[in-house]
C-alpha cells in the first residue's frame, strides 16, 4: 500500500533491569487502513512490544516514528493523546459500573452525567452495531460482549491506531466473527489495526500484513496473501511443526448405544514422540506410559468394556445441564464441541463433583463417585479447568508445590515432590528455571503445562480437560495435544472440551456436540469437518435427535 | 548451589527484616539504658518479662496468622478471650478450675464456629461478621459480669489457677538442647540459616545464665508456635492452608475441602483466643468486663509486622511471634526507660506502617524484576 507509514519502529530494544532482553531490535511499519497481524510464541516479546507501543514502558533502544515524527511516549496517556488505543487481553473494565461509564472512564471533566460523552458513546456503539445496552452493568455481560465494550472504550477517542492483544482468545466462534467484522470495518474507515493472535486461521483471513516475533526479533515480515499456515507456524516455532495428523482408525460409534467394534488398535508406545525428531524425554521417563496406571479393564482398544471406564446416569444441574447419560471407554478421547455457555464446562464440573447443585450418578469403572471434589479426586478424577489463572494454579506457590497439590497424606515430602516436578518439567518441556520457581512467573503455555502435570500421577483414572490449549502458542499446543493422545493410547479415558474444533477433529475418537446444556449430537471426527461442527454447535444445523 | 542462593535470600531485608528490627531495637534500648546508668536492659529477667507480656498476644497472633493465610480475618479474638476469661472466673468457684477452663475454651470455639459458619455458608465478608461478634461478644461479657469485676475467692481454686499461669519454668537446659538440635539439623541438611538460629538460641541461653526461668505462658506460646509452624512447614495440611488462601478455586478443583480449611481456621483462632483468655483469667483470678479491649488490633499488627499478607496465601508464624515481641519490647522499653508513655502509641503505629511499606515495596520490586 502506498502512503507514508503511520507508525514505524526501527531497531526497538527492551532490556529489563535484570538483564533479560525482551526485544532485540524490532522493525515494524503500520499503515492507515490496514490490518497488521502480530504473532509469536509465548515469551517471544509480543506483550513487551505492545506495552512499548502503548507507552506503558519505555524502550531501551531504537526509534519510534509516529506520523513521520520521532516520539518518546513516557506514559500511556501520551500514547493515547497521540492516537494509539490499546485493548489488552485481560479486559480491564470496572464490573460494577455501567457500559457507558466504563466507556467514559478516561474522560476528564467534572460531572458524572456527561451528555456529550454519552452521545459519543452511543455513536461508537452504533459503529459497532449496538452489541450492548449502554446502561447494562458490565459485570452482568457475557465475556464476548465485554470484549466489545473494551473495543468501544478504545474507540472513544477515535484513535488512528488500535492495538488488539488477542481479542478473540476467550471468545466462542460466533463471538469472534463479531470481532472480525469490527476489525474489517475499522480498517475500511481508515484506522490502522495491530492484531495480535495465536490463531493462524484468523490471521490469514483477517490481516493484510504479518509480522512474526521470535526471541525478541521480527523474523518474518510479509503480505498475508503470500503466506500460508505452515509458513507462519514455521516462523513462529523456528522449526518445522508438523500438524497433528490424525491416523485413520476405526472407532465405535454411538457411545450412548455402544456397538462392539473390536478393531486391533495401535500398540501403545512412544509413536508420537519421535515424529518431529525432538527428544524431550529424560532418562527413565517414557512419554505416554510413565505414571499412568492402566485400569485392569483397559485393553487399549476401544472395545466397550463392562463396566465402562466412565458412565454418567442422568447427570444434571438445574439451569446449566440437562440430564445427560453417556459412557466413555478406557483409552478413548471424547471431544465436547460447543459454544461458550453451551454447558460444556458445566458438564465437566458436574462430573468432577465441583457443582454442588448437580444431581445424578457418576460411575468410574462401575463404582459410584461421592458428591464432593475431594471424593472425585480420591477416586482418580482429574480436572484441568478452563481458566488456569483463577482456577488452575496458585501463582505464589512453586512449580513443585503446585504439582503436589492433589497429594494427600500427612507429611509433605520435599525430595519426592522436587523429583516429580523435575520429571514433569522434562516430560512436558516446561520452560522454567527449576521446580522452585513460582508458577505466577511462567508464561501461559508453561503454566498450563504445570496445571496438567499436577494430574499426571498413577492415581489418575479419568482426565477432564477444559480448553487445555486456550491462549497457548502453537509449539506448546502441539506438545499438550500429543501428551493427551499418548495418555489415551495408554488406556486413560479423556473428556476434552475445546473451542478449537480443528483440535477436536484432530485427536478425538468421537465428538459430542452441546448446545444449551444439552448433548444434541454425536459425530464421527473422520466424517466431519470444522465447518460442519461449528454449524451444529451454533445451531444452524438441524438437530439429529440424538439428544441425551 | 541451590542452598547458597537460598540462605542469602533468607537473610535479606524482606525475609528476615523483622528479626533484624527486633535485634536493633533491643540493642538501642540497651544502649539507652546503659547511657542513663539504669540497670542492664538485656537482663534475663527483663527479656523473660517481655516474652511474658507478649505471650497472650503471641498465642492469638499465631492463630491469626493461620487465619490470614487462608485469606480470612478475625476481629473478634480479644472479645472472645475476655468472654473465655469471664466464663472461667464465673464458673471456677462452682465446678473447679479444670472444668471451668474447658467450658471457657468450648465457649470460645462455639463463637469461632458461628463466625466461620456465617462467613462460609451465608457468604458474608469475614471483616463484617467478626466486627459484629467483636461488639456482640463484648456485650455478652458485660451481661455475664453484670458490668462489674468478677473474682475467684476460694483460695484452693485460686491456687490452681495461679499455678497454671505463674509457675516459672527453668529454661537453661531446654534452650541448650534446642540449640544442639538446631546445630545437628543444620549440619545434617547443610542449612546455614538454621545454624544461625541455633547460634542465637545458644547465645541467649548462655547470656541468661543457668538460673534462667520464664513464666508458663511463654512456654505455652513456644510450644503452640512450634506446633503450628511444623504443621504449616511439613504437612500436607499446611500446604493446603497456603493453597486455600493463595487461590481458593484452584485448591477446590485440586480436591481440597476449602470449606473445612476455612472453618478450621476460625475454630483455631477462637480456640487460641479462648486459651489466651483462660491464661488472662488465671493471671489475676479476676476479670473486669473491659479486659483486653483493643488487643485484637495488637494481634493483627503483630501478624502484619511479621509480613503476613492480608490477601492470603503468605505468612509465617515465627515472624508473627517476632512481631509481637517487637511491639511489646517497644512498650516495655518505654516503661522501663521512662521515655514518655505518650509517644508510645504514635511510635507503634509508625512502626507497623513502616514495616508494611517495606514488605510491599520489596514485593513490588521482586514482582517487577520477575515480570517480562
Amino acid at each position: 500500500m502506498v502512503g507514508a507509514p503511520l507508525l514505524s519502529l526501527a531497531g526497538v530494544e527492551k532490556v529489563w533491569p535484570n538483564g533479560t532482553a525482551a526485544l532485540r531490535g524490532v522493525d515494524l511499519t503500520l499503515h492507515a487502513g490496514r490490518v497488521h497481524g502480530l504473532l509469536g510464541a509465548n515469551g517471544a516479546g509480543k506483550s513487551t512490544l505492545i506495552k512499548v507501543l502503548a507507552g506503558a514502558i519505555p524502550a531501551s533502544g531504537g526509534t519510534i516514528h509516529w506520523r513521520g515524527e520521532s516520539v518518546h511516549w513516557t506514559s500511556p496517556r501520551a500514547a493515547r493523546a497521540a492516537g494509539v488505543a490499546t485493548i489488552y487481553q485481560h479486559i480491564p473494565l470496572v464490573p460494577t459500573l455501567s457500559v457507558v461509564e466504563n466507556m467514559l472512564l478516561e474522560r476528564a471533566g467534572g460531572w458524572r452525567a456527561d451528555r456529550a460523552g454519552r452521545a459519543r458513546a452511543a455513536e461508537v456503539a452504533g459503529l459497532l452495531g449496538n452489541p450492548f445496552d449502554l446502561d447494562a452493568l458490565v459485570g452482568d455481560l457475557p465475556i464476548g460482549t465485554r470484549q466489545m465494550v473494551a473495543i468501544a472504550q478504545g474507540l472513544m477517542a477515535d484513535p488512528a491506531l488500535l492495538i488488539m492483544d488477542e481479542p478473540t482468545a476467550s471468545l466462542a466462534e460466533h463471538e469472534r466473527e463479531r470481532v472480525y467484522a469490527v476489525v474489517r470495518l475499522l480498517a475500511a474507515q481508515g484506522h490502522a489495526v495491530l492484531f495480535v493472535s495465536h490463531f493462524l486461521d484468523e490471521i490469514l483471513s483477517l490481516t493484510d500484513e504479518v509480522t512474526v516475533l521470535r526471541d525478541g526479533r521480527a523474523v518474518l515480515h510479509a503480505q498475508t496473501a503470500t503466506l500460508d499456515e505452515a509458513a507462519i507456524a514455521e516462523a513462529i516455532a523456528g522449526r518445522s511443526v508438523q500438524a497433528l495428523e490424525r491416523r485413520s482408525r476405526a472407532r465405535p460409534l454411538g457411545a450412548i448405544v455402544p456397538t462392539a467394534l473390536s478393531v486391533p488398535r495401535r500398540t501403545p508406545g512412544p509413536r508420537v514422540t519421535e515424529q518431529d525428531g525432538r527428544e524431550t524425554l529424560g532418562p527413565g521417563v517414557r512419554r505416554g506410559t510413565a505414571g499412568v496406571t492402566i485400569p485392569p479393564e483397559g485393553r487399549y482398544d476401544l472395545t466397550p468394556s463392562d463396566p465402562p471406564a466412565l458412565e454418567l446416569r442422568d447427570l444434571a444441574s438445574p439451569g446449566k445441564l440437562a440430564p445427560t447419560s453417556l459412557t466413555v471407554q478406557s483409552g478413548e478421547i471424547v471431544g465436547i464441541a460447543g459454544m461458550l455457555g453451551s454447558g460444556r464446562s458445566e458438564l465437566l464440573h458436574a462430573i468432577f463433583r465441583a457443582d454442588p447443585a448437580a444431581r445424578g450418578a457418576v460411575l468410574l469403572h462401575g463404582k459410584p463417585i461421592g458428591r464432593t471434589p475431594e471424593e472425585a479426586v480420591a477416586a482418580g478424577i482429574a480436572l484441568v479447568p478452563e481458566d488456569r489463572a483463577t482456577q488452575g494454579f496458585i501463582a505464589g506457590m512453586s512449580v513443585a508445590e503446585n504439582i503436589a497439590l492433589p497429594r494427600t497424606g500427612l507429611f509433605q515430602s520435599p525430595e519426592r515432590e522436587r523429583e516429580a516436578a523435575l520429571a514433569a518439567i522434562e516430560r512436558l518441556a516446561i520452560k522454567v528455571q527449576g521446580p522452585d520457581a513460582p508458577v505466577g512467573e511462567l508464561s501461559g503455555g508453561n503454566a498450563q503445562k504445570v496445571v496438567i502435570a499436577k494430574w499426571l500421577t498413577p492415581d489418575t483414572r479419568l482426565l477432564l480437560l477444559d480448553e487445555p490449549t486456550a491462549g497457548i502458542d502453537i509449539g506448546a499446543r502441539t506438545d499438550i495435544l500429543r501428551l493427551i493422545r499418548g495418555l489415551a493410547d495408554d488406556g486413560l479415558p479423556v473428556l476434552l472440551v475445546s473451542s478449537e474444533f480443528e483440535e477436536l477433529i484432530g485427536i478425538c475418537d468421537r465428538i459430542l456436540v452441546m448446545r444449551d446444556g444439552l448433548v444434541i449430537a454425536e459425530v464421527d471426527p473422520e466424517t466431519t469437518d470444522e465447518a460442519a461442527l461449528i454449524q451444529r454447535a451454533s445451531g444452524n444445523f438441524p438437530s439429529t435427535g440424538m439428544a441425551a | 548451589m541451590m542452598q547458597t542462593t537460598d540462605w542469602r535470600a533468607g537473610l535479606g531485608l524482606r525475609k528476615a527484616g523483622i528479626y533484624y528490627a527486633l535485634l536493633i531495637l533491643l540493642a538501642l534500648l540497651a544502649g539507652i539504658a546503659h547511657s542513663r546508668g539504669l540497670p542492664a536492659y538485656l537482663s534475663a529477667q527483663n527479656l523473660g518479662n517481655i516474652a511474658y507480656q507478649a505471650s497472650l498476644v503471641g498465642i492469638m497472633g499465631v492463630a491469626m496468622t493461620v487465619m490470614l493465610i487462608t485469606g480470612a480475618f478475625d476481629l473478634s479474638v480479644a472479645s472472645v478471650a475476655a468472654l473465655a476469661a469471664a466464663v472461667l472466673v464465673g464458673l471456677a468457684p462452682s465446678i473447679g478450675f479444670p472444668l471451668a477452663a474447658l467450658a471457657a475454651i468450648v465457649t470460645a470455639i462455639s463463637v469461632g464456629l458461628f463466625n466461620g459458619a456465617v462467613v462460609q455458608f451465608v457468604g458474608i465478608n469475614a471483616f463484617i461478621v467478626t466486627l459484629g461478634t467483636l461488639t456482640a461478644v463484648r456485650g455478652l461479657v458485660l451481661v455475664l459480669t453484670d458490668g462489674r469485676s468478677l473474682m475467684v475467692e476460694q483460695p484452693e481454686v485460686l491456687q490452681q489457677m495461679l499455678a497454671f499461669e505463674s509457675t516459672r519454668v527453668p529454661l537453661f537446659w531446654p534452650l541448650l538442647a534446642l540449640a544442639v538440635a538446631l546445630f545437628a539439623w543444620a549440619a545434617f541438611r547443610h542449612r546455614i540459616l538454621i545454624g544461625l538460629a541455633g547460634l542465637v538460641v545458644a547465645g541467649l541461653a548462655l547470656l541468661a545464665g543457668r538460673d534462667f526461668a520464664v513464666a508458663a505462658p511463654v512456654v505455652y506460646l513456644a510450644l503452640f508456635t512450634a506446633l503450628v509452624w511444623a504443621v504449616l512447614r511439613f504437612t500436607v495440611v499446611g500446604r493446603r492452608i497456603y493453597a486455600v488462601g493463595g487461590n481458593a478455586e484452584a485448591a477446590r478443583l485440586s480436591g481440597v475441602n476449602v470449606h473445612a480449611y476455612k472453618l478450621g481456621a476460625f475454630i483455631l483462632s477462637s480456640a487460641a483466643a479462648g486459651f489466651a483468655g483462660v491464661l488472662f483469667g488465671c493471671r489475676l483470678g479476676a476479670i473486669n468486663p473491659t479486659a483486653l479491649q483493643g488487643a485484637e488490633l495488637t494481634v493483627i499488627a503483630s501478624a502484619i509486622l511479621g509480613g503476613t499478607s492480608l490477601f492470603g496465601g503468605a505468612g509465617s508464624v515465627l515472624k508473627t511471634v517476632a512481631g509481637a515481641l517487637l511491639l511489646f519490647t517497644l512498650t516495655n522499653g518505654f516503661n522501663v526507660l521512662d521515655l514518655g508513655a505518650s509517644y508510645q502509641g504514635l511510635i507503634e503505629g509508625v512502626v507497623v506502617i513502616a514495616a508494611a511499606a517495606i514488605y510491599t515495596v520489596g514485593g513490588d520490586r521482586r514482582r517487577k524484576e520477575a515480570a517480562r
